[in-house]
């Protein structure tokens, strides 16, 4: 039973995950930078989701607000900054971490430095029997939520016109370019729903954990973590390592609590000995 | 950029070394008890830039988790201190972590280049901060471990002063000479292209992870020197804020070169300490920093400086100007950070 609970804890703290590192990890493959700022961009979209869902009381105004805030403004970040050092990936990479700063500290100008939380809808509320005991709804909420997000993001990758650019483009951008994709815009396109999706992640994340300065720097290394084990640029891997990841935080918090950073820690420094291009990332 | 001290420019340099230096010994007699301490905070702050400089400048390997490093040496030395015991003792117990942080650090780099490192780095960086927030028993948790004296010698803000001022001296000198020896050659080489060295006989992994040694004891001298400082350390040492100020150091001093890291702690320790005073929104300041640096001054000051020296040479003097201002720029190309050649 308590095996039980701890696994759909860490499974819905890793589909929290996943929503975070897809974005980030679609980001990492067609543009092959790390978007440092992605924990800023969850911070936001979650302390914008927060208010709105507060405002309406619909928690599905709050993620559209959340997601559609962080993607105007990776709208402008990718347009007025990064493009401007396209091709210097270090460059770009550090450019995010300038971001993250600026970002992070408005936030803290705007929303202050107490920790909001998600006031979600009453149907979420509580718990709901399994049978042998009680569980949260909202974390059962946020697994069915996540699998939905996942389908929808496998079927437009691999079904879709415009993912089937995304794709040619991580493959051999020259040459996806040299077929007439307008790269340029697929990767703008890309930037922008990677940030959409961090701000879904922030408002969904802010009824499990609360928002508060420096949640956006903790969410950030999960993040991290999670696609340096699951393979950058890999969604098939940022699943896997979500998960993974998701379950040994949850299970090392009852059973290690001193050491909860340590033990998610270990799997990334064994991927970064064995395999350095992580479980599904191909060699860049 | 030749070391030979026989030329006019050697000459020229080690003078404006001796002034720097004689300056630098000034600054208690000027100065305020205040400004001091801020002027040994610049300094330390300096050190663990260099110690990040050292692996960007010549492995061309970013890190933004040094300051995990640093302060696990300052851990160690904390809690040997509140364990009571001597001195030889605590310096020991932290250059023992500080090692052990730096193999590990130095693992990933042997295996990770550019982007990769960066990321493992920021994550090592952040495990030191989860282990010395959650480990309170040993670490004090939230609240740091505070009470930390400075050896009675030291005691005194000006006497630390100049140990700091002499520990800076000696670490930038020994940075100096690692360097422009045959092991820094051996690094820049490796920087330039892995498999090449790879293929000429060099173990390329152990060569990392050397530079990765060399780049960790200087950062831990910098936590040392800083806990000394501060009389504190705190998990908050150890956080991204601190490892990403260091690394915007680096940035905005300019990549390789040797006054950077000093050019930018002065820069970044006086927005957050002094301006912060004036404007709430230093951490915007910071980042705004950050990105017109990059965008605009890629190799960043330094760099700016010596491409604006070079031009004022090459009209001076165009047939010199145009091998040495030649091999600068491409030397800058390819150094990390920087642009595709905006210099020339």
């Amino acid at each position: 039973m308590l095996v039980l609970q701890q696994l759909l804890n860490g499974l819905s703290f890793g589909a929290l995950l996943f929503l975070l590192a897809s974005g980030f990890t679609l980001v990492f493959g067609l543009m092959r930078i790390a978007n440092l700022a992605h924990g800023a961009f969850y911070l936001l979209g979650g302390y914008v989701g927060v208010v709105v869902t507060a405002g309406t009381g619909n928690l599905a105004l709050g993620l559209l607000a959340g997601a559609i805030t962080v993607a105007i403004l990776a709208t402008g970040v990718e347009r007025v900054l990064l493009r401007r050092v396209r091709g210097n990936e270090l460059a770009e990479v550090l450019l995010t971490i300038g971001i993250a700063f600026i970002v992070a500290d408005i936030c803290l100008a705007i929303f202050g430095g107490n920790p909001m939380t998600l006031s979600v809808s009453e149907w979420l509320k509580g718990g709901i029997s399994l049978g042998v005991m009680p569980y949260p709804k909202y974390r059962l909420f946020i697994i069915g939520f996540t699998v939905l997000v996942g389908i929808a993001l496998y079927i437009f990758q691999k079904r879709s016109r415009l993912g089937a650019m995304i794709r040619a483009g991580v493959d051999d951008r020259e040459m996806a370019a040299a077929c007439g994709i307008n790269v340029d815009r697929i990767i703008s396109g890309v930037f922008v729903l990677g940030g959409a999706l961090a701000g879904i992640a922030g408002v969904i994340g802010a009824g499990l954990l609360s928002l508060r300065p420096g949640a956006d720097v903790d969410i950030l290394l999960f993040a991290l973590v999670v696609v340096i084990i699951g393979g950058l640029g890999s969604i098939n891997g940022a699943a896997v390592g979500s998960v993974l990841i998701g379950v040994i935080d949850a299970t090392s918090r009852v059973w290690f609590p001193e050491f909860s950073y340590f033990t998610i820690f270990a799997p990334m420094a064994l991927v970064l000995v064995l395999r350095p291009t992580g479980l599904f990332g191909r060699k860049v | 950029m030749t070391g030979a001290l026989g030329t006019k420019a050697g000459r020229f340099k080690l003078l404006g070394l001796v002034v720097a230096i004689a300056a630098g010994w000034s600054v208690p007699y000027v100065f305020s008890n205040y400004q001091v301490s801020l002027t040994t905070l610049i300094l330390i702050s300096a050190m663990l830039a260099t110690s990040i400089n050292f692996m960007a400048g010549n492995v061309g390997l970013v890190s933004v988790g040094h300051a995990g490093i640093a302060a696990t040496a300052g851990y160690g030395l904390a809690w040997s201190f509140a364990q009571g015991h001597g001195l030889g003792t605590q310096l020991l117990i932290a250059l023992a972590l500080t090692l052990v942080a730096s193999f590990v650090f130095g693992l990933t780099s042997m295996r990770t280049s550019g982007i990769f490192f960066l990321m493992a780095t920021l994550a090592l960086g952040m495990v030191v901060f989860g282990l010395s927030y959650r480990m309170s028993a040993i670490t004090g948790g939230e609240n740091g471990l505070s009470g930390i004296r400075r050896p009675e010698l030291f005691s005194s803000y000006w006497m630390y002063y100049f140990l700091v001022l002499v520990v800076f001296v000696v670490v930038t000198a020994a940075i100096w000479v690692v360097t422009r020896s045959p092991f820094g050659t051996a690094l820049r080489g490796i920087r330039e292209s892995e498999s090449r060295m790879e293929s000429l006989g060099y173990n390329v992994a152990a060569y990392k992870l050397g530079a990765m040694m060399i780049s960790g004891v200087v950062a831990g001298i910098a936590g040392v020197l800083s806990v000394w400082l501060m009389e504190f350390v705190s998990p908050a040492s150890a956080g991204f804020l601190r490892s990403a100020l260091a690394t915007l150091m680096v940035i905005l001093g300019g990549v390789g070169t040797f006054l950077g890291p000093l050019t930018g702690a002065t820069i970044v320790s006086w927005i957050e300490h002094v301006l912060s005073t004036y404007i709430e929104r230093w951490p915007t300041v910071l980042g705004l920093i950050f990105i017109v640096v990059i965008v605009f001054a890629p190799d960043g000051i330094g760099g700016a400086v010596r491409a604006w020296w070079q031009g004022r040479r090459r009209r001076s003097d165009r047939e010199v100007a145009r091998s040495s201002g030649s091999a600068v720029s491409a030397d800058m190309a390819r150094s990390p950070g920087g642009s595709q050649g905006t210099a020339e």
